[in-house]
């Protein structure tokens, strides 16, 4: 008999479940030590796994809330310091620890896993300076890349316009502790990225424990920083060691004033640079007017000291080109042409009338009329006798003066062929004599040569 | 062109063309020029400093 009549009333399963609760309610912030294994993280963000050291093992439970605030998220095969609390769980009916705290129990093997990872990351070359990118001088806007209250973005903001009153923030809010803060940091970063919002970017927080700085020790925000194309700055406050995300940072500072100054210039160092230059500019410009003023002045000066000479010297050519010119000019060559002609026209009239005179004298010195009557005279009269004594010979000499001397010319009557030998003739020819007073026609009778 | 220039290299052009006049080599015509490209150059630094727009953004985690 398992129920007596005084016995009181049986449990309901869920009574018991509670009574359990009840019970276990003094098991709250217990500490906890043991190694992690098969650790999953659930879709709502949650981690289970178990707890054990060896010989015994326990369910633990990590909710998304409580993972979110963590230094570090539980991993397989690693001791840590767990706190939490024992709570039952009536529908599964399954003991668990609920963590809200974790922390390395093993800094130093922490630590040499740390190192492990620089020297990773050394190997890569993602700490050389020659790989960091630069700063812009005058940035468009600053990113801030931190906590969205407290301190560090209020001295942030507070810097930055100190030393330039018109810079623009943009604040992408995020964790800084954590386990979540390495994924929060990383999202930031990239979005930074995408949006292009700014062309730098801070990323601060107020510094800590190694153990509350450990997220800027992880490797992925050490991949976003380096995969970022704007250049990243941090300021993660005073810390024992430079972490991670300083090493691979583009330029490492603590504070955020120090961040701030790097970031921005001071503007009004700034205007007092320009207004300098610009004075200079000023005072290079009158000092260059002012030389080529003096210049011109002593070269004014020279030019009155030769001047008179200049003067005197085009005087005299111009004046003779003057000269020059009336000489050769087309009235001038024309008058003095005409002139010539008209000087010549005297000249030959002067000749003329000289010659003329000439020819009077000679006349009139020759008697000129008688002489040449008294010449004629002389030579006609011998003339006329020349030809009397050539007409007397002609006389004598004429056929017909030998025929009135008794000679008779004889002729064939036929041919008129005047016969010189009686051969010329023959005996019945007709012949005809020519005497000095008449002609008698005869015929041959006989010829006797 | 100039338009493009940053900040300090405007004012790196600003600082050659001082160098040019406060040496002193350049004609007359020149050094007018100078002194104009110069003044651009400091107006673009002018320009640099005044661009950025005082604003606090918030881009909340998504």
């Amino acid at each position: 008999m398992i129920r007596p009549e005084e016995a009181p009333r049986p449990f309901t399963v869920t009574e018991l479940a509670n009574e359990i609760r009840r019970e276990l309610r003094p098991l709250t912030a217990v500490l906890l030590k043991g190694e992690v294994t098969g650790i999953k993280r659930g879709a709502t963000g949650h981690f289970n796994f178990t707890i054990q050291d060896g010989l015994s093992k326990l369910e633990a439970v990590l909710f998304a809330d409580n993972a979110r605030r963590v230094a570090t998220l539980p991993e397989d095969g690693q001791v840590f310091l767990f706190r939490g609390k024992i709570d039952f769980f009536g529908k599964t009916g399954r003991l668990s620890f609920i963590v809200d705290q974790v922390e390395f129990d093993d800094v130093g093997k922490l630590r040499a896993r740390l190192e492990e990872l620089k020297r990773r990351l050394e190997a890569e070359g993602a700490f050389a300076p020659a790989r960091k990118r630069r700063l812009p001088f005058i940035p468009k806007a600053v990113a801030l890349v931190t906590s969205p209250t407290g301190a560090v973005i209020h001295d942030l903001q507070q810097t930055i316009w100190e030393r330039f009153p018109n810079m623009a923030v943009v604040v992408y809010p995020v964790q800084v502790q954590g386990a979540a803060a390495p994924a929060s940091i990383s999202r930031a970063l990239r979005r930074c990225n995408e949006e292009a919002l700014a062309d730098v970017v801070v990323i601060a927080r107020g510094g800590g424990s190694f153990e509350e700085m450990f997220a800027f020790n992880n490797e992925v925000i050490a991949r976003a920083i380096l995969a970022s194309r704007l250049p990243v700055v941090t300021a993660l406050g005073h810390t024992s060691d430079r972490t991670v995300a300083d090493m691979v940072a583009d330029a490492e500072c603590r504070t955020p004033t120090e961040a701030g100054s790097r970031v921005v210039p001071k503007k009004a160092d700034l205007l007092i640079q320009l207004g300098e230059r610009g004075r200079r500019l000023e005072r290079e410009r009158d000092r260059r007017l002012a030389r080529e003023v003096e210049r011109l002045q002593s070269r004014r000066e020279r030019l009155l000291q030769v001047l008179p000479n200049l003067v005197r010297s085009r005087a005299e050519r111009l004046a003779r080109a003057r000269a020059d010119l009336a000489r050769l000019s087309p009235a001038q060559q024309v008058a003095r042409r005409s002139e010539a002609l008209r000087e010549r026209g005297r000249r030959l009239d002067a000749a003329a009338a000289a010659r003329l005179a000439r020819g009077r004298n000679v006349l009139a010195s020759r008697r000129a009329e008688e002489r040449l009557e008294r010449a004629l005279a002389a030579r006609f009269g011998a003339a006329t006798r020349a030809v009397d004594h050539r007409r007397q010979r002609l006389v004598a000499l004429s056929p017909e003066s030998v025929l009135s001397r008794g000679y008779s010319i004889t002729q064939d009557a036929a041919t008129g062929h005047v016969l010189r030998s009686a051969a010329e003739t023959a005996a019945g020819r007709k012949l005809r004599i020519r005497l000095a007073a008449g002609r008698v026609g005869a015929s041959v009778e006989k010829v006797e040569p | 062109m100039s338009q493009d220039l940053t900040y300090e290299q405007a004012l790196e052009k600003l600082d050659e063309q001082l160098k040019l006049l406060e040496d002193g080599d350049l004609s007359l015509e020149d050094a007018l020029k100078t002194v104009d490209e110069a003044r651009v150059y400091l107006k673009i630094c002018t320009e640099r400093l005044e661009a950025a727009k005082r604003k606090i953004e918030v881009r909340p985690e998504e």
